[in-house]
């Protein structure tokens, strides 16, 4: 098979920012995964330092087309790239300072007492910015070759125009960005790469392979090893049971921090009445939203028992109520909702619950359970005489 | 040198063009009805076979083999006899393959509807029918080879290269899933369980994508693509690198369907990588296609048909990109189990599928009929009505799918679960209308073109047989330099089995470990076979299709551990033959529904899911209420599961049925102690109380009971606030 790129050239170009970017990547997520246990102050925390990686590898993508279309236009116009040994130069200060740049970073998260600029320790800053400004250099050197490139090639083509002198020639191709970007040869220039192939009319050109096409390839099987390995064999990737484990400590963190700092640490034992009117409605909405299904959308029974009556099958206190939607009775078909609903919220509920209390909605299922005193209050219904016609026993089988 | 003459076979090409047509028709129309049930539960008619769960098989089965596959092999056997300059190597065998073809799609859509499934997603047809499509697919297979080895043409195109490699890879895939064992003359249990079944299942489901989807859709390109507009194949050496990397690759992604799930870790991240590296082989193939129209870019302006290539072509590239993002993990957490891939496999099936069909039909039957087409402005507008439905029918897929993503995983401050699961649904039902009129101007414009090609035909005259003439092939005498490989491309059977070698590495790779490594399916102690009642009911969950909607797989994040119960452990599903993890969540995971509503919620929520939940988009099944459970075949599933390994104590096939009874009674006495239940049967037709422990709503009772419930620890007593 010819030769269809350089590979060499862009090898050189391209080898040193992939091996840098995953020295920074490698080390800096490797204390990711440790920073649950420890505070978390690495550069990936810091909105500056992310911003700024951020720029790193944009500006590592302008450059990585910006040198495919150099090495490509150099190819296309046959002729050495002469001032290559610039570049290497420039890649080479930069290979010499990845390894140097992973272990500052390693160094830089104890030297914390240090300067710190932005939130990031002033090693991290400036290695950062140094990163930055060496990318930029080498966007605008690039820059300047495809200039060098661009104008050579037009006074190249006008020369082949006049030696030719033929009606072609007048139209000779300039190359767009896209053009040059596929590495497309002028269709006038077909039959140069005409296979000859004939399949029922159908030829075949032997267009070479575009480059950012083939060196995606590559980046995607460098990207695949480089996962696999740190996840599969040498484990400093986070399983997805890792995963699950962190983010419910994390939570379970932050829930703790916002009910102690929203005074909402209500449980069946601290638990009240409440009787204004915006927790009796916010209570309703959710016992609507949710609890109807079962209890009917005025709490008159439907599958589960009515809850306007003085008959509680798990007793009828506000502690009662409030324990029962918290933590449910599975084995009776009342679900736990403490995942569902806030300990604010169920107080609501168990409130709201409550004020239904005697309120003869229409449909109301019998009688379940005992009959439930309030302290010192007496039932609403007339018939407290009346035996409970359901056996307590009877329903809990 | 002198020439030989012979026919072209164009009638096979003309049947197999209008089974195109006629299939495309129907699973699309198929596919409109399903997506109106989605805000309008009624429209399932309360009838089994109209169900949602009956149909959308018939829909997937339809537009996948009946709609694509009949198109593949219209342009196979068009162009395969052109590539090779040969007739088709026996006219019988076409036949058979045709009427074959058709059969085994008459005998699905007929099976589906009766409730006969394997409930495999895309392999949902039974064991006769399977040993069916293998038959046809092995004379398609003699065929197409016989074609190739009498060929005229030293060399094969790139487009047999596709075709050579489907039929092998389809061969294999198909042949690998259905293991399965017979218990009845048309239903049978999958022979592996669980995690295993899973792994199989969607190495061959996606792979069933890239074989029958894209491959020899692919093969099509090559061929219609250049022939339409004129120009020479852009790149040769894009052709070789681009079609072995594809299905070398390809084979190895099948696990990204399974991410979070219970299936090993290391086989997760190797569909993963894989999938991502999957990237640059697709694209070779749309860049091979878009940029063989260089020069020719005046025609697509005029010409419908390439019109109908271009946007099928960047349809491909734009889910052959998004499939491996998809396929990130981190993104998966996110799309999987929402609309968002209902979105993603439309882009593929309505724009790669369906407009190169389309294309495909405007460029044959001119020429068949050797004649212009009957309007070329009606098949414009075509191509726009069709343009638009796809965008009409996708934006709206992917909003719902972030929509549900977001509203699944959405904590209150306080640390709940901030949305009921109905109401992510509720609030996505004006996607799902808005994706049905998307839908509806897509079938449209299907009927314009049947339109547009029938008045073609009736203009036209039909040349049966086509006079070509071509040199005889000679020996090989090679021409100087000659490139490695265009020896494997006169080498047919060198190519076939290359091929396979190909293809089968990844499979053996995930697959074998899967079986064999004992670690990588922790055994549970406390997981037992289901119960004679169970196991009835659980034919029942796959006949009504109930994984379709609902998934089965507690992933391991926060959201589904509160909404739903502790995360799935791959030791929990040894016994289930086949596995019903599903692919979608239309409604609320199952895995841990076992003891979490009473028996009588099930009874009314089967009967009315909106007595139960006024919002609900579920359909009714009111036909369990009315059929008695099949208690004469239960003997035979027990013999059948202990074939499969499953530890039931020898001879239990005899007293199976007295268990079932037991257990049946025990949830009948429930439901009839039940007011609610009592109150339902006093006013609708079809609740025979009396009865019901024989009914198999019963049965599918005791099912949904059980799901989940063997590694439920003991209620948990909190005792830290005291």
């Amino acid at each position: 098979m010819k030769r269809y790129f350089s590979p060499t050239v862009l090898l050189k170009v391209f080898l040193p920012f992939v091996m840098l970017f995953t020295a920074l990547a490698a080390t800096a997520q490797d204390k990711a995964a440790t920073a649950a246990d420890t505070a978390p102050k690495t550069v990936w925390t810091n909105p500056v330092a992310i911003t700024m990686l951020v720029i790193i590898v944009i500006l590592l993508i302008v450059i990585a087309v910006l040198a495919s279309v150099v090495t490509g236009t150099a190819k296309w116009q046959n002729m050495q790239l002469k001032n290559s040994g610039a570049i290497k130069t420039v890649i080479g200060v930069l290979f010499l300072l990845s390894p140097a740049l992973a272990s500052a970073q390693d160094a830089a998260a104890p030297a914390a007492e240090t300067s710190s600029i932005a939130g990031l320790t002033s090693t991290t800053f400036y290695l950062l910015v140094s990163v930055i400004a060496i990318e930029l250099l080498v966007v605008l050197l690039l820059g300047l070759f495809v200039m060098k490139f661009l104008s050579k090639q037009s006074i190249h083509t006008a020369s082949v125009a006049a030696g030719t002198a033929g009606a072609a020639a007048t139209t000779a191709p300039t190359l767009s960005w896209w053009e040059r970007f596929n590495g497309f040869r002028p269709v006038e220039q077909e039959s140069n790469i005409d296979l000859g192939h004939d399949y029922d009319g159908i030829r075949e050109l032997d267009n070479k392979l575009p480059g950012w096409w083939l060196w995606g390839f590559y980046l995607t099987i460098f990207v695949g090893i480089i996962y696999f390995y740190r996840y599969e064999i040498s484990h400093t990737g986070l399983s997805s049971k890792q995963q699950y484990e962190l983010a419910v400590k994390e939570a379970e963190e932050a829930q703790k921090a916002y009910l102690e700092k929203a005074g909402n640490k209500v449980d069946e034992n601290t638990v009240t009445l409440l009787t204004d009117a915006a927790s009796i409605s916010a209570g309703k909405a959710n016992f609507e939203k949710t609890c109807a299904t079962c209890h009917g959308v005025n709490a008159q029974g439907n599958i589960g028992p009515n809850l306007t009556d003085d008959y509680w099958i798990h007793s009828g206190g506000i502690k009662d109520v409030f324990k029962t939607i918290k933590y449910g009775w599975p084995d009776k078909g009342m679900q736990s909702w403490k995942d569902q609903y806030s300990p604010m919220q169920i107080q609501q509920l168990a409130s709201y619950i409550k004020s239904l209390r005697g309120s003869n909605p229409a449909g109301a299922k019998e009688k379940q359970g005992e009959l439930y005193k309030e302290d010192g209050v007496a039932p609403t219904t007339a018939d407290t005489s009346a035996t409970v016609t359901k056996d307590t026993t009877a329903v809990k089988k | 040198m002198q020439l030989e003459k012979f026919h072209y076979d164009n009638k096979i090409v003309k049947y197999f063009g209008y089974a195109t047509a006629i299939w495309g028709l129907v699973g699309m129309t198929v596919g409109l009805w399903v997506a109106i049930q989605f805000y309008l539960p009624a429209v399932s008619l309360n009838f089994p076979g109209t169900t949602f769960g009956r149909l959308r098989p018939i829909h997937t089965n339809a537009v996948i083999f009946a709609f694509v596959g009949n198109c593949m092999f219209t342009g196979i056997y068009y162009s395969l006899q052109r590539l090779t300059k040969a007739r088709m190597f026996n006219d019988k065998l076409s036949w058979i393959h045709f009427w074959g073809w058709q059969l085994i799609i008459v005998l699905a859509a007929v099976t589906l509807f009766f409730g006969f499934t394997t409930g495999k997603e895309y392999a949902e047809l039974e064991w006769p029918i399977d040993i069916l499509i293998t038959l046809i697919w092995v004379v398609f297979g003699i065929n197409m080879f016989g074609t190739i080895l009498k060929r005229r043409e030293k060399h094969l195109y790139v487009a047999i290269w596709f075709y050579i490699a489907t039929w092998i890879t389809v061969a294999m895939l198909h042949i690998v899933n259905s293991f399965e064992l017979p218990f009845s003359w048309m239903k049978s249990y999958s022979w592996y369980a669980g995690v295993q079944d899973a792994l199989v299942q969607w190495w061959y489901g996606h792979n069933a994508v890239a074989f029958f989807l894209t491959t020899p859709i692919l093969g099509l390109m090559y061929y219609f693509m250049p022939k339409a507009a004129n120009r020479p194949v852009y790149s040769y050496r894009l052709s070789i690198i681009h079609f072995w990397a594809l299905i070398f690759i390809y084979i190895w992604a099948g696990p990204h369907h399974l991410l979070y799930t219970a299936l090993p870790d290391w086989a997760q991240s190797l569909g993963m990588v894989f999938s991502v590296m999957l990237i640059a082989p697709s694209w070779g193939g749309m860049l091979n296609g878009l940029f063989t129209l260089r020069g020719a870019w005046d025609k697509v302006r005029e010409e419908p048909v390439l019109k109908f290539f271009v946007v099928a072509v960047t349809c491909y590239g734009m889910s052959t990109f998004e499939g491996p993002m998809m396929s990130i993990k981190s993104v998966n957490a996110i799309a999987h189990f929402t609309d968002w891939i209902i979105g993603h496999v439309h882009i593929g099936g309505l724009g790669w599928n369906g407009f190169m069909a389309f294309g495909m039909l405007y460029y044959l039957v001119p020429k068949l009929w050797n004649t212009e087409l009957h309007s070329k402005k009606l098949a414009t507008n075509h191509f726009w009505l069709g343009t638009i439905g796809i965008i009409i029918y996708a934006i709206p897929m992917y909003w719902a799918g972030f929509a549900q993503a977001d509203m699944w995983k959405t904590f209150t401050e306080e640390g709940q679960l901030k949305f009921t699961f109905l109401e992510t649904v509720t609030n996505i039902v004006p996607m799902y209308i808005t994706r049905s009129i998307g839908g509806l101007l897509y079938l449209t414009g299907a009927f314009m073109m049947v339109y547009n090609l029938v008045k073609t035909i009736n203009k036209g005259s039909f040349i049966g047989d086509e006079e070509a003439e071509a040199a005889p092939l000679e020996k090989h005498a090679s021409h100087g330099k000659e490139f490695w490989h265009s020896v494997i491309e006169r080498k047919p059977v060198l190519m076939l089995v290359l091929s396979l070698v190909v293809v089968a590495i990844g499979g053996l790779i995930e697959i074998v470990p899967t079986f064999l490594v004992k670690s990588n399916i922790p055994t549970i102690a406390s997981v037992k076979p289901y119960t004679p009642l169970e196991l009835q009911g659980r034919d029942i969950y796959v006949r009504e299709g109930c994984y379709v909607c609902h998934s089965q797989m507690v992933r391991p994040f926060r959201d589904e551990v509160v909404r739903y119960g502790e995360y799935s452990k791959a030791g929990e599903f040894v016994y289930d033959h086949p596995f019903q993890w599903g692919s979608k969540r239309t409604g609320p995971d199952l895995a841990r529904e076992g003891g979490k509503n009473p028996d009588a919620w099930h009874f009314m929520h089967m009967w009315d899911p909106r007595q139960v939940q006024e919002k609900s988009i579920m359909p009714r099944y009111p036909w369990l209420f009315k059929n008695d459970i099949n208690t004469a075949i239960t003997p035979a599933k027990i013999r059948a599961m202990q074939t499969l390994g499953v530890p039931y104590a020898k001879g239990y096939d005899q007293i199976a049925n007295d268990d079932l009874q037991k257990q049946a009674k025990m949830i009948a006495e429930t439901l009839r102690k039940d007011d609610k239940v009592k109150q339902l049967a006093a006013v609708s037709e079809g609740v025979d109380l009396q009865n019901i422990e024989n009914k198999e709503i019963v049965a599918l009772i005791s099912y949904l009971q059980r799901i989940g419930k063997d590694i439920k620890s003991a209620p948990k007593t909190e005792t830290e606030n005291k």
